[in-house]
């Protein structure tokens, strides 16, 4: 610790830390950012987050809201959801969010991709049975999409039942016809993004504010 | 048992004596000294001297909140870490003083920002980047089950940063200015900070607090003294003519009473009468701050109670509009008595805020197209506080008008400039919207501050649907191949009264909308 960190009167901070891998100074602001949404308050509400006007204007943002009073998403195995979270939930979740750090290992890199993708099977599988159904995943298309204009109310469920038997394609290969696909596992899904660098991509691009180079 | 309160009687009535001729010495010192200069206009130039010392006072408190217990064994770190720390204080310093030389105003950008400011780039661009790495084709219109990463990444990202929840709170400073209302980031307190902040508390309540009220007291009962007494003579125009003086004279207490340092630029460019003049709101002071310098007629809602009384006795010497509550949703019947106030020559140009609501002075938020309807001619005015002085921004949500007004009171000053600009009229085939948002643009970037398209009402409201819907066309839009780099539609007017939504091409996306860099 060094002379710039506002450290004393936050003695918390330093588990945090550890626990999530922000800085300090990350924590700080994040801290002041809570503050800010919660009016002051302990907890966030949901009704915290509707007071947003750009993730208003989301098409997903019902799900990115669940995802934060997901206890799936808080790493401490827990299930179902809640109606209010704590700082430490917050930054917990903002975590899934950090970019990959230089020095890391390929196990950690691995775990850190197995991480965000879970967060991401987590959105989309909302009744927690560890399968994403056709119907769930209709779902999150039909928000995405725009039910007038350019596309029409059936187009969304033909992307979504496209999308589904590309990936009883990949992860089942050939199907009997009256087998039953029953959903994406968390397996599958990690099969099916197998090319995609989330850990790269999945990132909120967080300013670099490591002041450790100039106290060392 | 008489013999026994006799003495204490005597005590008090010798306190009671002791009191009023202290109070009487108070206020005559008070009235030579500020109210009889403050009226003929005439200015000792304390104010100036004030500003300066409590500059230099800021400056030392931001060296000592900085320095932190430095521990022997790690000296030579800390010391680098201080020694950066004061050439940041002093390089900061060394711009404004540049700055101000060149008689420019700066802004400085929050430096607590969380996300890095990327290049702003259209929905097709961002998503073929978010695509690229998943192989396949990235010209094929497809929908892709990454996608949603893109949606994902900035939804926590405007949870994380947006551009307008930040303007309906007090803004925060670089360095702290002893006033523990604004101390947000400043926890590094050492003996002698403390003791500085004390010495604040006690010349701010002890001293300038007392007096202020005073002086607000006084003002406002001259006020309606005087007009009363004035609205007594038979000869109209000498009434007027008088009428006109006293609230000159209770302005300019006014301003003292709120230790307000007012610099006016450009005066050449002051509103005329038959126009309407528009600023940026921060808080109910920018109306004094203005009517110090100039005569306007206001515009408002016709209240009870000591406010009435003062809408009263305004309305003596000059025509202000005022409505009654019903009145004011009919906009049809607003519009109209603005336009007749503005045809007659004679009367004073009207004050109008089009924003409707308080912002945090950091950034100019989206005009209400209702009067710039009016044929006529606009006036711009900027009006730009220092907030190392006082924070003059009403979280209205957060305090009421007389917590407000004494937390005014109560801060060291209250600094601003105040730019008039060039006068503007609504050029041809130009719609209500678009000269709207030329004058906001103009005002914004006299005053240092960031153009934003959101409306203020979002203190209140919510978002509208049509916006969610918006996004959803646009991505639409990219799958089924229409999108071009270049021409998107981001709908981002939303109207109170009026549901019509504004086409407006622009280029970057909405969280992304700074026009003014600094």
């Amino acid at each position: 610790m060094g002379a710039l960190q506002s450290v004393p009167g936050h003695p918390e901070y330093v588990d945090l830390a550890e626990k999530t891998g922000f800085s300090f100074e990350q924590i700080g602001i994040l801290h002041k950012r809570f503050k800010q949404l919660s009016h002051n308050e302990d907890t966030l509400l949901r009704e915290h987050f509707s007071k947003i006007p750009n993730l208003e204007c989301n098409p997903i943002r019902s799900q990115i809201i669940g995802a934060f009073f997901d206890r799936r998403n808080f790493r401490q195995d827990g299930e179902g959801t809640v109606e209010e979270i704590g700082f430490e939930e917050f930054l917990v979740i903002m975590s899934h969010f950090r970019p990959p750090t230089l020095h890391m290992t390929e196990e950690q890199r691995e775990s850190v991709r197995r991480d965000k993708l879970r967060f991401l099977f987590n959105m989309h599988d909302t009744d927690n049975d560890g399968t994403i159904t056709l119907e769930e995943y209709r779902h999150v298309v039909e928000e995405l999409l725009s039910l007038s204009e350019a596309m029409e109310k059936d187009t969304a469920k033909s992307i979504a039942d496209a999308a589904m038997l590309e990936v009883a394609s990949i992860s089942m290969g050939h199907m009997e016809p009256d087998e039953f696909y029953e959903g994406i596992t968390f397996e599958h899904f990690l099969k099916l993004l197998n090319g995609f660098e989330i850990e790269s991509r999945m990132n909120v691009r967080f300013l670099n504010m490591d002041t450790t180079t100039l106290c060392k | 048992m008489s013999w026994f309160t006799f003495p204490v009687d005597n005590l008090l009535c010798r306190c009671l004596s002791i009191s009023i001729t202290c109070l009487q010495y108070w206020l005559t010192l008070l009235f030579v000294f500020i109210i009889v200069p403050t009226v003929l206009g005439v200015s000792f130039g304390v104010c100036g001297l004030y500003m300066r010392t409590l500059l230099k006072i800021f400056e030392v408190s931001g060296i000592l909140s900085s320095k932190k217990n430095i521990r022997p064994t790690r000296l030579i770190s800390t010391q680098r870490a201080y020694l950066g720390r004061n050439i940041e204080l002093w390089a900061t310093s060394r711009i404004e003083k540049e700055a101000k030389e060149k008689n420019q105003q700066l802004y400085k950008p929050y430096s607590n920002g969380i996300i890095a400011k990327a290049q702003p780039s259209s929905l097709q661009q961002e998503l073929l980047e978010v695509r690229g790495s998943a192989g396949g084709l990235p010209s094929e219109p497809e929908f892709e089950m990454v996608d949603i990463f893109f949606f994902c990444r900035r939804g926590v990202e405007s949870i994380l940063d947006d551009e307008v929840t930040k303007r309906f709170s007090a803004q925060e400073l670089e360095t702290w200015n002893l006033l523990t209302r604004s101390n947000y980031n400043f926890h590094h307190f050492s003996m002698r900070l403390t003791v500085l902040w004390g010495l604040g508390i006690l010349i701010r309540y002890g001293v300038l607090l007392p007096v202020r009220v005073t002086l607000a007291a006084t003002g406002i009962s001259l006020l309606l003294v005087f007009t009363a007494l004035v609205g007594l003579l038979p000869n109209k125009k000498l009434r007027f003519y008088l009428c006109e003086k006293v609230h000159l004279m209770c302005y300019r207490i006014c301003v003292r009473a709120l230790t307000a340092i007012i610099t006016y630029h450009n005066r050449e460019n002051k509103p005329k009468t038959g126009g309407i003049c528009v600023s940026n709101h921060t808080t109910p002071i920018d109306v004094i701050i203005l009517a110090n310098d100039g005569r306007y007629s206001m515009v408002g809602q016709v209240h009870g109670g000591l406010m009435g009384m003062i809408q009263q006795a305004m309305t003596k010497s000059s025509p202000h509009i005022w409505f009654e509550r019903s009145e004011v949703k009919d906009r049809h019947l607003v519009a109209k008595r603005l336009s007749d106030h503005v045809a007659d020559k004679t009367k004073q140009p009207i004050l109008i805020f089009p924003e409707g609501t308080c912002i945090n002075n950091t950034s100019v938020m989206m005009f209400k197209k209702g009067i710039f309807e009016i044929a006529c001619t606009v006036y711009p005015v900027a009006i730009k506080y220092d907030p190392r002085f006082g924070d003059a921004f009403w979280n209205s949500s957060k305090f009421g008008l007389v917590c407000y007004l004494l937390r005014m009171m109560s801060s060291w000053a209250i600094v601003c400039s105040v730019w008039y600009l060039p006068p503007m009229n609504r050029e041809e085939g130009e719609d209500a919207v678009q000269f709207a948002n030329r004058v906001k643009a103009a005002i914004a970037a006299q005053g240092g501050l960031v153009d934003l398209i959101w409306d203020g009402g979002l203190k209140r409201a919510k978002v509208k649907d049509a916006f969610k819907e918006e996004q959803q066309k646009l991505y639409s839009k990219v799958l089924v191949g229409e999108q071009e780099v270049g021409d998107e539609r981001d709908n981002t007017h939303s109207e109170d009264t009026n549901q019509e939504e504004d086409e407006r091409i622009q280029l970057p996306q909405m969280d992304n909308e700074d026009t003014v860099n600094v």
